[in-house]
């Protein structure tokens, strides 16, 4: 829970960026983004601008939790791989590590075959950053400071009007 | 968990409206979504069915702005109230930080109240949670209809953990603001409580955040950092989402012009609106900033805006580390009448990689035509 925070510095963050360059290189994607569990967008790689990434994010999030119930009911613990297609643009969703699901978007110009290439690829290694990652956070611990919930306090105040 | 990002600069909490159903967790996030200023929200979506019953999960963001340098995102979940609906329910929960209670003060509605309560603590149970650790605040809405206890008699029956509690009319807005200030506020204390601060401190200091971009700048900045589009890819890209499902609801009261039959917050009923832009444009990926966001970081940026990246990364990500100008503007600076022959082929050197020459976009095919007149000799 709160003792278990997410954190991510700006080095693993640009391991991570370089590792999904290279796959929507390689696999021809549109644009990749890598989703944590519970919703929060961690990073984007490719053509984002003309999606509302933090609500993908979220929706996301929520089928892949959904479909891991599913698995449960047939017996499966989790199901790693998900795979959308839409008429021009498909989505490609892989389990990174534990806690992490990398969603590939690309359309007619490459195949899903392709995609499931790289990202199996780049899903091991990003798996390997997030391993070194855990052990990070755990060492240097989080860094919300006291100034920080005092500043929102006041931030609060003026944003909730009525 | 909280969860920080040092890269995007951004500390992102996940808040949940948890509750018997009809009592009127969809209606605070409406309320705060009507009332919060345009670029401090993103845009509301909502699982719901054509009752507008919540199936799976209302979502709304908010951006509270940037302190010391971080962006405090918050994003306020529903879930559905009815009891059979749990398994989604229970999904919602995953990586809550904060929770807000909101119980009917009917008098006739207290079972549901107690079940759902019972239910809440079953679940946080299966994820390991203890609802002793978790900040919770519990609103006791409703109090305008007739008919309801009072707010001793609701504490002693709903609130034994003395948590704080507020009375709510999310309909017309009273407590909502309150209840939300509070649940931010229990939330960051909690997550400065789990935070030994002194060792994480980022790498770089944050600098005084520029006024952000307008809405009707945003979509024409520059790329830096991203590769060069074929021009049949950038069409898609820059196009409207497609249309939504039905059943996904996007509320936006205070969207662009061009949505003149734009309908009131309190008729939630919008379907599809979502085929239209969203609101904002769309946050810049935190790898991809450039431009005038490169500069800045987080204050004034309208949500969902990510933080600003820091320029030094800006100077690491350059055009030539992604797909080089190679085959797309290769082939399509071929004049149509070549051969295949005469095209450039070769793409083995990209980044090591095995040659993706087998994609289908790429590959040219020669057709053998008239294979018959050849080989009856007609002309």
């Amino acid at each position: 829970m709160s003792d278990d925070n997410l954190i991510i510095y700006e080095e693993e963050i640009e391991k991570i960026d370089s590792i999904l360059a290279r796959m929507l290189k390689g696999a021809e994607a549109k644009c990749a983004l890598l989703v944590d569990k519970d919703g929060h967008l961690i990073t984007r790689q490719g053509f984002t601008h003309s999606l509302d990434t933090t609500a993908l994010a979220a929706l996301l999030a929520g089928s892949f939790a959904s479909t891991k119930e599913i698995a449960r009911l047939v017996g499966e613990s989790e199901f790693s791989v998900l795979f959308h297609q839409g008429k021009k643009d498909h989505i490609h969703m892989s389990l990174v590590g534990d806690r992490s699901i990398m969603v590939v978007i690309f359309d007619d110009r490459t195949t899903i075959g392709m995609v499931r290439l790289y990202a199996k690829e780049a899903s091991s290694e990003l798996g390997k950053v997030f391993m070194a990652l855990k052990g990070k956070s755990q060492k240097q611990g989080p860094g919300l400071t006291d100034e920080f919930a005092a500043s929102a306090g006041d931030k609060l105040d003026d944003i909730f009007q009525d | 968990m909280v969860s920080i990002n040092y890269a995007s600069r951004e500390v992102i909490c996940k808040i949940v409206y948890y509750g018997p159903g009809l009592s009127g967790k969809t209606t605070n996030l409406l309320y705060v979504h009507k009332k919060v200023p345009q670029n401090s929200r993103g845009k509301m979506i909502s699982l719901a069915t054509e009752a507008d019953r919540t199936l799976y999960f209302d979502f709304l963001p908010i951006n509270i702005g940037s302190i010391n340098g971080f962006a405090a995102k918050f994003q306020l979940y529903t879930v559905p109230g009815q009891v059979y609906y749990n398994a989604t329910r229970k999904l919602v929960l995953r990586g809550v930080d904060g929770l807000v209670f909101v119980a009917d003060s009917q008098a006739d509605k207290m079972d549901e109240n107690i079940e759902s309560l019972t239910n809440l603590k079953e679940n946080l149970e299966e994820y390991g949670y203890n609802i002793d650790d978790l900040p919770i605040v519990i609103q006791y809405n409703k109090r305008d209809l007739p008919g309801i206890l009072s707010v001793e008699e609701l504490d002693a029956k709903l609130n034994p953990h003395a948590w704080k509690s507020f009375e709510g009319e999310a309909v017309n807005g009273r407590g909502v603001f309150d209840t939300l200030k509070m649940i931010i506020k229990l939330v960051l204390e909690k997550a400065k409580g789990a935070s030994r601060s002194t060792s994480a401190t980022p790498k770089e200091t944050p600098k005084p955040a520029p006024e952000s971009p307008t809405a009707a700048e945003k979509p024409h900045e520059p790329e830096v950092a991203t590769p060069p589009p074929p021009v049949e890819q950038t069409e898609a890209a820059q196009s409207p989402p497609e249309p939504a499902p039905v059943r996904e609801t996007a509320y936006d009261a205070e969207s662009p012009p061009q949505q003149p039959e734009q309908p009131s917050l309190e008729h939630n009923a919008v379907k599809l609106e979502s085929a239209t832009p969203p609101v904002l444009p769309q946050e810049t990926p935190a790898g991809q900033q450039s431009g005038p966001e490169a500069t800045g970081v987080t204050a004034s940026r309208p949500f969902p805006g990510s933080t600003g990246k820091i320029a030094r990364r800006e100077r690491r990500i350059t055009v030539s580390d992604f797909q080089p100008a190679s085959r797309e503007d290769e082939m399509s600076s071929i004049p149509k009448g070549l051969s295949e022959d005469t095209a450039p082929t070769d793409h083995d050197d990209i980044a090591g990689m095995p040659s993706p020459k087998m994609a289908p976009s790429t590959r040219v095919t020669r057709k053998k035509r008239g294979f018959f007149k050849r080989l009856f000799g007609i002309k």
